[in-house]
């Protein structure tokens, strides 16, 4: 009986080897698709919240936005209101105003597929329109021969040695307005699903900008501040934002690229003919 | 996932070091600009064209203890450059010829000094006009519509008056001519 199954495996083992029709593949194909959220994502700019609750004559809002175009390149926005009061040596203004920030950020980051962080570096048209109040001012006199006390035969005994009163009635600049492009460096990192939290700084170069007469725009909102004799200002934010998943696309990989370029000729060959 | 990290570490050196920039800014010190000063110079009034200097001149401020800050005492000079009231419309000068001091007895019998020079009080009338200069310097005055009024007595040493720049916006130029 033993000889008869012997023989039977031995013979039926032969024909196993016939059934193997393929060869085996010893690295098969990855049939999975990788899909990227494609979508809008919203968010405010914390840092602005923070020194508005934190700094007297400061209030301010940054609402940004982004929304993802292609696998790397975002359209992004960022929509801000800024009311801030300076204190300067010999006077003191306040600047009102809003801006809005257009562009691009592109994703210089590489995920790993389930992965949405960013490392973005990007541009934006930037356009603030504001106004400008001189709450008061100080005139400069290098020369104190008629302010200081002790020159004075009958000085006030409360008077001290400063600078004369220039006005203290504010003074309003209005319908000023200012446009630059921005430089933008940032991160975004997922903190929870579908929640970032993002940084960026800017480097801003001034286009345009519409000032008052006989006053300057020192601080533009969106902007900051405006240095003498230079058209570059810095800014910086930091944001939390939601991402609102619309859609979901396949992850381009570089090698499902070269196999539909291949493919994509002849197809069209074989399409074309069949059109009378 | 170490593959992920310098990325990350890169730019967030990047983002500290223009951060630091940031804090950087130009100078605050005002070097651009000042409230102007009134230059005045005096003249020969038999030859109107020749700078003539007043002999040990000295100059005080109405209302003043001092003589003007800036201005060298009982020298002779043809030119000087005088601070206007910032704060008011007028400012009144006791322009000095022949400066010196004199020995008078008050009425305690005390022997004190007073000024025994030529004294002429010369008011100067003006509208002040404040100018943005820059973020350092904020505001100076400039004096626009500038008149010159001597007071007059029996016999003054300022013989006449000419306003060459009713607009004193600069230390530089003169504004005022006196001839004696």
């Amino acid at each position: 009986m033993l000889k008869y199954i012997i023989s039977s495996i031995l013979f039926f083992g032969y024909l196993l080897g016939f059934s193997q029709t393929k060869p085996i593949d010893l690295q098969p194909k990855d049939t999975v698709v990788h899909t990227d959220p494609y979508g809008i994502r919203v968010g405010i700019d914390l840092s602005r919240l923070l020194i508005s609750s934190l700094k007297d004559g400061y209030t301010g809002l940054e609402l940004v936005g982004d929304y993802r175009l292609t696998d790397k390149l975002y359209v992004a926005a960022e929509l801000g209101n800024e009311k801030n009061t300076k204190q300067e040596d010999l006077y003191n203004f306040t600047t009102s105003g809003s801006y809005v920030k257009l562009g691009v950020d592109y994703n210089t980051y590489g995920n790993r597929y389930d992965m949405n962080n960013a490392i973005h570096v990007g541009g934006r048209y930037a356009f603030s329109t504001f106004s400008q109040t001189l709450n008061n001012y100080s005139i400069f006199d290098a020369n104190r021969y008629w302010t200081d006390p002790d020159f004075q035969l009958n000085p006030d005994p409360n008077a001290t040695n400063d600078f004369a009163m220039g006005s203290n009635i504010p003074q309003e600049f209005k319908s000023l307005t200012a446009s630059w492009i921005e430089a933008v460096i940032g991160v975004k990192a997922e903190l929870f699903a579908n929640i970032y939290l993002g940084a960026s700084v800017r480097i801003g170069y001034l286009i345009t900008n519409k000032e008052p007469d006989n006053f300057r725009n020192l601080w533009i909102p969106g902007f900051n501040k405006v240095t003498d004799d230079s058209n570059f200002g810095v800014g910086y934010n930091y944001s939390i934002s939601y991402f609102l998943p619309l859609y979901k696309k396949a992850k381009k990989l570089e090698e499902k690229k070269k196999e539909i370029e291949e493919q994509e000729p002849i197809e069209e060959e074989t399409i074309f003919p069949e059109n009378p | 996932m170490n593959k992920i990290k310098p990325p990350i570490v890169l730019t967030s050196l990047l983002i500290m070091v223009i951060l630091g920039f940031m804090g950087c800014e130009k100078d605050d010190i005002c070097v651009d600009g000042t409230t102007p000063l009134l230059i005045v110079r005096f003249y020969d009034v038999d030859n109107r064209e020749e700078l003539k200097r007043v002999p040990k001149f000295r100059i005080v401020g109405i209302g003043q203890n001092t003589t003007v800050v800036g201005v060298a005492d009982r020298t002779d000079l043809d030119s000087i450059a005088i601070p206007l009231k910032v704060v008011e419309n007028t400012t009144g000068f006791y322009f000095i010829n022949n400066s010196m001091d004199v020995d008078v007895e008050d009425p305690d019998g005390q022997t004190i000094q007073v000024e025994g020079g030529d004294l002429d009080s010369l008011y100067f009338n003006y509208n002040r006009i404040d100018k943005f200069v820059s973020r350092a310097c904020g505001y100076i005055a400039n004096f626009d519509n500038l008149s010159g009024d001597l007071r007059s007595e029996t016999e003054n040493w300022i013989k006449d008056i000419e306003i060459i720049a009713p607009l004193v916006d600069n230390s530089t130029e003169a504004h005022v001519k006196i001839y004696h």
